[in-house]
């Protein structure tokens, strides 16, 4: 087994809580890891105490053992699987691409769900909403009316780092066929779009003409770089978004008020008019057989094989088989009114109505249908 | 055959009906028994008058009338050899709504009938859906599981390979954090289903990822984990160690049974109690770095802007959270009696811990009571809850108010609008509420006081 921090940090996860912040009542969580940290989402963790973690015993013999499954990969299949674009460039491919390119294969493979010019519509993303560094004073927008203006959520305005497009384009469009793009029709997708955001690289505007590559793209900076919170990158990136969630006022808390919690009567929002209720199907809670899809039911065929073809799908217990030919021929010979009185009133080891206790028609309708099948 | 009134008041001993040796009677005394019983328990009052009618009518056809399933076979044991539930059930189904689909079906989200839900447990085929490219179908004999980056042995496993790891079974909810978020600026879903049906508890199977790293040496500088899932989203989520050194698991079995395809066949990563989108399924790629990866769901979606125009990213766990099931729209009191004793039900559930207590208010908030937590209270798992109410059909502001062992209590929707505002989308918490008319319609509200 390898010896590391984190092989440290995991057993003495596994280990019981000894200097820990025991939340209230008798569930077995904790506020911190063993080795005294915050748990990073500000919330409970259920470290194993007397073979249990909360109500679930546990094989501890499982945490103090290696198991050495699988395989080493080569070199070819991490590559192969590998695709994700990070920040600084890893696992961004060299290459290029023009403004024009991108938006000659913009107008082939997107604009059929993104629109002219990226403008997004019908449920589809907009990649755009005009100068970038102008949307993103936007984000302090908040729509408590239909007519407020919305921040601007798009690429240009709201994404913290450009590598992000390239990964997304790259392994996830165009959406019906996705790691269907060169790296080359990549970059110029991206080309494209960061020119439609109005970005600058390095100071410069993307004109038609200008070629996007991997060292221009990773000296792009977005506009909206620092928007985000907690800070997540570099050493401190943990630490920072332990801090942030273990202060409850980022994200709001409720008070345990019991009585008079507030003034006069409620406040009430309604619903305005019938809200959003086009449902797929629409709601109910009755108990009832689906609607019955036309032709797929031929007359007698359901009542045949619930309640008649336990006796008559074979000859075994001396009942005329259904599809014999040879055994309905002779059947038949009695005239099919006679048919129907036998199958009504019984008939030999044949209980009245097959032992079914169905209308006269009902019957009729069987025996039809297994008149049918055995001619 | 002599037919005794079914609702009579009077009781019949146990015994009396046991020695009957007709069966059919024996189950009829039974149920005579029990109803009587419930009657001196609860209220003579509106059974007296259902059992008066029927006397009228000579009895209730449901139970003088022969039926077909009394006497004729039933299906053979060899029909549906894989069971379906009963065709009369066929209303508890999940639910689409247009508005929200990213313009077509494959990047969508199908609703849980939460309503319809019993225990804490959501049949697999009830279990609520969300794709970001459509439910891959794959074969799992073609499926690999990578995991690399910044550790001593790197490696690829088959499925068989993975799952002779020991195996852990933990019962966990799923929830999108979007869940109720269509709903910031107001109420706008006249249904549960659709208010907050984008999650759904299940019994998971699968390893803890620990229990895989031991033996790959990772490196110190190891902090955050990619998991990247091999379907045409080629969905990636970026995971801190500390969490994955916690409790994240990478399961195949869903309540018994290998996962559904919508659930990520064969194998997704769950994280418990933190966003549905983080259990990333259809899972093939494990990645750790020193560097958090920016993947496209954690900063074009995913986010919670804030009114300083500052998002909260790497919103990792669902907040404490509540909704009362019964009543609710889909289900409503239309057809309870006045004086009717009924139980007020619902659905607690932390992403951040334990549920240890749930309140509720008939008056929109102002005032509490505590309600009792029933069945079992598990970490970062659905927990009913239940208040026993006599229902008098007066209007009623229903709300419902849970917390959780680490120190967390839903906010009131004012509280939460302040810290939030009304554009972050995800992780809506507040308070819930119904409006119960007096003709036991329910409506969904908001108290905004």
């Amino acid at each position: 087994m390898f010896k590391s921090y984190h092989n440290i940090l995991l057993s003495s996860v596994i280990a019981a809580a000894m200097t820990t912040t025991v939340v209230a009542g008798d569930t077995g969580g904790t506020r911190t890891y063993a080795n005294g940290k915050n748990v990073i989402d500000g919330g409970a963790t259920y470290p194993v105490k007397n073979g249990r973690t909360a109500a679930y015993f546990v094989n501890e013999t499982v945490h103090k053992s290696t198991f050495n499954k699988g395989r080493i990969p080569t070199e070819k299949e991490v590559a192969a699987w590998n695709i994700d674009v990070m920040p600084d460039g890893t696992g961004l491919p060299e290459g290029e691409g023009s403004v024009e390119d991108g938006d000659e294969l913009y107008e082939e493979k997107c604009a059929s769900c993104h629109f002219d010019f990226g403008t997004g519509g019908a449920g589809y993303p907009a990649l755009q909403k005009g100068n970038a560094y102008e949307g993103q004073k936007s984000l302090t927008n908040q729509r408590h009316s239909p007519d407020d203006d919305g921040p601007v959520r798009v690429f240009g305005t709201y994404w913290p780092r450009a590598s992000t497009l390239w990964w997304y384009i790259k392994t996830g469009m165009p959406h019906p066929a996705p790691m269907s793009l060169s790296d080359d029709e990549v970059y110029a997708l991206v080309a494209y779009i960061i020119s439609i955001n109005e970005l600058t690289i390095d100071g410069q505007e993307l004109e038609d003409e200008y070629v996007l590559n991997r060292e221009k793209l990773l000296k792009l900076v977005m506009p909206n770089k620092d928007g985000f919170v907690p800070n997540i990158d570099g050493p401190d990136g943990l630490e920072n978004t332990r801090a942030y969630f273990n202060d409850f006022s980022h994200y709001g808390n409720g008070t345990r008020c019991m009585t008079n919690c507030f003034e006069g009567e409620p406040k009430l929002a309604r619903i305005s008019g019938s809200g959003i209720s086009d449902y797929e199907p629409p709601i109910s809670t009755k108990r009832e057989l689906p609607p019955k899809k036309e032709g797929a039911d031929t007359p007698g065929k359901t009542a045949y094989e619930t309640s008649c073809a336990v006796c008559h799908a074979t000859d075994a217990m001396g009942a005329p088989e259904v599809g014999n030919k040879k055994a309905w021929h002779a059947v038949l010979k009695k005239g099919i009114e006679n048919v129907y009185h036998h199958a009504i009133d019984g008939i030999n080891g044949m209980p009245p109505r097959g032992g079914t206790s169905l209308p006269d028609n009902e019957i009729k309708q069987i025996v039809d249908y297994m008149v049918k099948i055995s001619k | 055959m002599n037919k005794r009134p079914i609702l009579s008041k009077e009781k019949i001993p146990l015994s009396d009906a046991a020695m009957k040796p007709e069966r059919r009677d024996f189950f009829r005394k039974t149920a005579v028994y029990s109803v009587s019983a419930l009657t001196a328990a609860t209220i003579m009052a509106p059974v007296k008058i259902d059992a008066e009618a029927h006397q009228e009518k000579k009895g209730d056809p449901a139970i003088l009338e022969e039926k077909k399933w009394g006497t004729s076979f039933g299906y053979p044991v060899t029909h549906n050899l894989y069971g379906q539930p009963s065709p009369y059930e066929y209303h508890n189904t999940r639910r689409n709504t247009k508005l929200l689909s990213s313009g077509n079906y494959y990047a969508s989200i199908a609703m849980s009938p939460i309503h319809e839900s019993m225990g804490i447990i959501t049949p697999n085929g009830l279990f609520f859906s969300r794709s970001h490219g459509g439910t891959a179908e794959i074969d799992p004999n073609e499926h690999r599981l990578m995991i690399h980056g910044m550790m001593e042995k790197p490696i690829v496993l088959t499925m068989d390979e993975l799952k002779r790891y020991p195996n852990v079974s933990r019962i966990h909810f799923i929830e999108c954090p979007a869940n109720g978020g269509p709903e910031w600026r107001g109420p706008q879903f006249p249904s549960i289903q659709f208010a907050k049906g984008m999650m759904s508890c299940a019994e998971w199977t699968g390893v803890y990822i620990k229990d895989i790293l031991k033996d790959l040496g990772l490196k110190k500088e190891a902090k955050w984990m990619l998991a990247e899932g091999v379907d045409n989203s080629h969905m990636g989520r970026t995971i801190p160690i500390d969490k994955v050194l916690d409790d994240a698991m990478i399961v195949w079995g869903q309540n018994g049974e290998a996962l559904r395809p919508e659930q990520g066949y064969p194998i997704r990563l769950l994280v418990p109690g933190w966003e549905g989108n983080l259990c990333v399924k259809w899972l093939g790629r494990l990645e750790f770095a020193a560097e958090p990866f920016y993947a496209k769901e954690e900063t074009a979606k995913y986010t919670a802007l804030k009114p300083s125009g500052k998002a909260i990213q790497h919103f990792y766990a669902n907040e404490v959270n509540s909704v009362i099931t019964s009543p609710c729209p889909d289900k409503p009191w239309r057809s309870l009696k006045k004086g009717e004793i009924v139980e007020i039900e619902g659905l607690a559930w932390s992403g951040m811990g334990t549920i240890e207590g749930v309140d509720i208010s008939f008056d929109g908030g102002k005032n509490w009571v505590e309600a009792s937590l029933k069945g079992l209270v598990l970490p970062k798992a659905w927990t009913r809850f239940s208040l026993i109410y006599t229902y008098e059909g007066k209007p009623l502001l229903l709300s419902s108010r849970a917390r959780d062992d680490a120190g967390h209590i839903q906010p009131t929707v004012k509280h939460e609008r302040e810290v939030m505002g009304v554009e972050s989308v995800y992780h809506r918490n507040g308070i819930f509420t119904w409006e119960v008319t007096e003709k036991g319609e329910v409506n969904n509200v908001q108290v905004l006081s």
